[in-house]
């Protein structure tokens, strides 16, 4: 029994856990994911950092740095949170990275018509999943399409909430909701591609930004990240998957 | 008429087991613990399936492993009284005889007639283990059953009770019919209940064990040494009357 | 402070709590009494909710209860309606989630019942049906009572299921928990903490409830 917990302990203690290796540590909102996974080797084989990324919503991601959590870049899906992070004097100043497109995405070809305000409130099309309007940029965006086009009070009693965009688009490609107002970038996903869309082009393009936290204890290599981020290499990888 | 003729196969050894019993009769079954007794008795309340040959009961077949028949327990319409009371905790004593009774004024009889009326709304764990035994009496003679099994229903008790019940039951047993099977390891009240007694012994009849156990006993009463006990036993034949007014039955 | 998620929350709890025993009975039965073939497959198949992470479970039912999956196709042929993201949909998530935890405490109690009980029941010609209602359960009540409580106490602050099947919609599937979580994501402290001291009372409520059924049949 001794031996058994000493091996244990031995294993937890000895084993790297790699998160303390990196070089530099980003907190990147979700829906970049496939681009960033691209990027990150890109940037590792070009200045020989090691960078590490955690993937989560962005206003999961924004409790947490203003609960000190130990990164040094946030790459947001939107404006708002890295601003309020320069206005509270946690980061540096924010810049645009990328550019989102919502569209309207199915599993079914009846519903990628031209037309995604003809879908919406077609009788036929019974659930429309849209990521929380109120945490997810995507969702707000959403939101306020479906309002410039005056179609929000008919079309709420339909809409089932993802805690995020990547979960709005799970229940759109399970069918369990007909149609999801999903970001662009899912519509180039092994999953995404056995759908069609329609782009929705009331949405306000989603703004996201990155900022630099005053914090981040890598500073250096996150400047030499930020650097990496206007490359042409990172460009073409953006549009492959959606963003501009 | 009880017709037995069955084998089935135990851990140790097989029971092979053969007589019959008719109404009025009381067959005291004795015999060393582990003889198989209690399977005989599960046997013919039809807890358990034999292995070979049947149980017929009048013109019904209760069981027949060559025919494949078998009749479960419910359908037996018989009345078992095990060595711990087997009374339903959750109800009163009266809710308890009345379960499976014919009618009303026969519950009200028996528990009469058994002296424990005045414990009707009581529970089980309420009262006393003489008390409960008297109750499973009841509860299984309620149904006026066509046949009586009894496992050991006294040894539980303390010798007083045991010695009351004990008369009850042989005035019952002319009062009620029916045939009534008495398990018992105690040889005195074999002696003194049955009418037919079977030895078993490892799962077959040991027509020269009684034999041997009466001898053992003899030599003991000669050689002094059970005195007391030889005393004891020809007192427990006749409570006395003043204990039988108090225990109330007969 | 909006009180539809907590009332959403009770209803789903009251409901769980009512319709499980009807589920874990005869589950809890069969494994107490029954010899057959594949009874431990019967095991782990009732006992794989509590060991899978929710957001498994929820996925799966996600799939199942879908317009496309088997139990989801089924109710909208015959009702027209989407089982998932409905009530009726989180209360089944619900009770798939807590049949576990029903069944374990149920079964305990039934395998400690006298079989001479049973026994009992049966020569005096009650068929295994009545012997269910009339013995068996009355002397298991202290287990099903356990039971219950602890599954209405489970219910409440069920999650990962719920979120995955319900699709947080505000007065239908936006249970309590889901809305907590939801107001901490969106930097609403104030409402997360208000709901959250509202649900506390009542889980302590509910456990000492719970010890003092279990210190009766002690």
């Amino acid at each position: 029994m001794k031996r058994i917990c000493s091996l244990m302990l031995a294993f937890c203690l000895l084993i790297p856990t790699g998160a303390f290796a990196a070089d530099l540590f980003i907190a990147q909102a979700a829906n970049f994911t496939p681009v960033m996974k691209e990027i990150i080797p890109a940037f590792e084989k070009a200045t020989g950092l090691k960078a590490q990324a955690t993937y989560a919503s962005t206003g999961k991601l924004y409790g947490q740095i203003i609960n000190d959590a130990p990164f040094d870049i946030l790459m947001a899906a939107d404006e708002r949170r890295p601003n309020k992070l320069f206005a509270d004097g946690l980061a540096e100043k924010p810049f645009v990275y990328a550019k989102g497109q919502v569209v309207l995405w199915s599993n079914d070809k009846n519903f990628c018509g031209d037309d995604w305000k003809a879908t919406v409130v077609n009788d036929a099309v019974k659930r429309v999943s849209v990521a929380n309007t109120e945490t997810a940029p995507y969702g707000t965006s959403s939101m306020k399409a479906m309002q410039a086009a005056g179609l929000w009070d008919k079309v709420q009693p339909k809409l089932v909430y993802g805690q995020s965009i990547s979960q709005a688009f799970q229940f759109a490609s399970t069918g369990s909701a007909d149609v999801g107002f999903c970001a662009y970038s899912s519509v180039f996903t092994e999953v995404g591609k056995k759908g069609c869309f329609t782009v929705v082009d009331e949405a306000p393009p989603v703004i996201q930004a990155a900022c630099v936290l005053k914090s981040a204890p890598h500073a250096d290599a996150a400047a030499k990240f930020v650097k990496f981020l206007s490359s042409p290499e990172v460009q073409a990888m953006k549009l492959k998957y959606g963003y501009k | 008429m009880l017709d037995v003729k069955m084998t089935k196969r135990l851990k140790h050894f097989d029971l092979d087991i053969a007589f019959n019993c008719a109404p009025g009769e009381l067959t005291a079954v004795i015999g060393p613990s582990g003889a198989g007794k209690t399977t005989l008795v599960r046997l013919l309340a039809g807890l358990e399936r034999p292995d070979g040959g049947g149980i017929t009961f009048g013109n019904t077949v209760w069981a027949d492993v060559e025919k494949r028949v078998f009749l479960p327990a419910r359908k037996r319409d018989l009345g078992l009284v095990f060595q711990d009371y087997t009374l339903f905790p959750h109800l009163t004593i009266r809710k308890n005889v009345a379960f499976a009774a014919s009618n009303e004024d026969r519950v009200d009889e028996l528990m009469t007639m058994f002296g424990i009326r005045h414990l009707e709304s009581s529970r089980p764990s309420d009262i006393s283990g003489g008390e409960r035994q008297r109750a499973a009496f009841c509860q299984a003679l309620a149904r006026d059953p066509v046949l009586l099994l009894l496992d050991e229903p006294f040894s539980a008790l303390d010798v007083a009770n045991r010695r009351n019940l004990r008369s009850c039951l042989k005035e019952l047993k002319n009062e009620l019919h029916i045939p009534i099977l008495h398990v018992t390891h105690d040889l005195d009240e074999a002696l003194f209940l049955g009418d037919t007694i079977l030895a078993v012994e490892s799962g077959r009849i040991a027509p020269n064990w009684l034999k041997e156990q009466q001898a053992i006993q003899r030599r003991l009463a000669v050689s002094g040494l059970a005195r007391e006990e030889g005393a004891a036993v020809s007192r427990a034949e006749e409570p006395r009357p003043v204990e039988r007014a108090l225990l109330g039955c007969g | 402070m909006d009180w539809t998620p907590l009332i959403l929350s009770a209803k789903l709890a009251i409901w769980t709590m009512l319709l499980i025993p009807i589920l874990a009975s005869p589950m809890a039965s069969l494994l107490a009494f029954g010899r057959f073939k594949g009874k431990s497959l019967l095991d782990a198949v009732v006992t794989l909710p509590m060991v899978m992470p929710p957001t498994v479970l929820g996925f799966a039912l996600l799939v199942v209860m879908g317009p496309r999956g088997y139990l989801g196709g089924l109710w909208e042929d015959v009702t027209g309606d989407r089982l998932v993201f409905s009530f009726t949909g989180i209360l089944l998530a619900s009770l798939i989630f807590n049949l576990p935890f029903a069944v374990q405490p149920l079964r305990a109690s039934l395998e400690k019942l006298d079989p001479r009980l049973l026994e009992s029941a049966a020569v005096l010609g009650l068929s295994p049906l009545s012997t269910f209602f009339r013995i068996v359960l009355p002397n298991c009540l202290g287990g099903l009572a356990a039971a219950s409580i602890l599954v209405f106490a489970h219910s409440l602050g069920e999650f990962g299921v719920i979120l995955m099947v319900g699709g947080s919609i505000p007065g239908q599937t936006q249970v309590a928990s889901v809305a907590i979580f939801e107001a901490v994501e969106a930097l609403r402290f104030d409402d997360a903490f208000r709901m959250s001291a509202a649900l506390i009372p009542v889980c302590f409520a509910v456990l000492l409830i719970i010890n003092k059924i279990n210190a009766r049949r002690a």
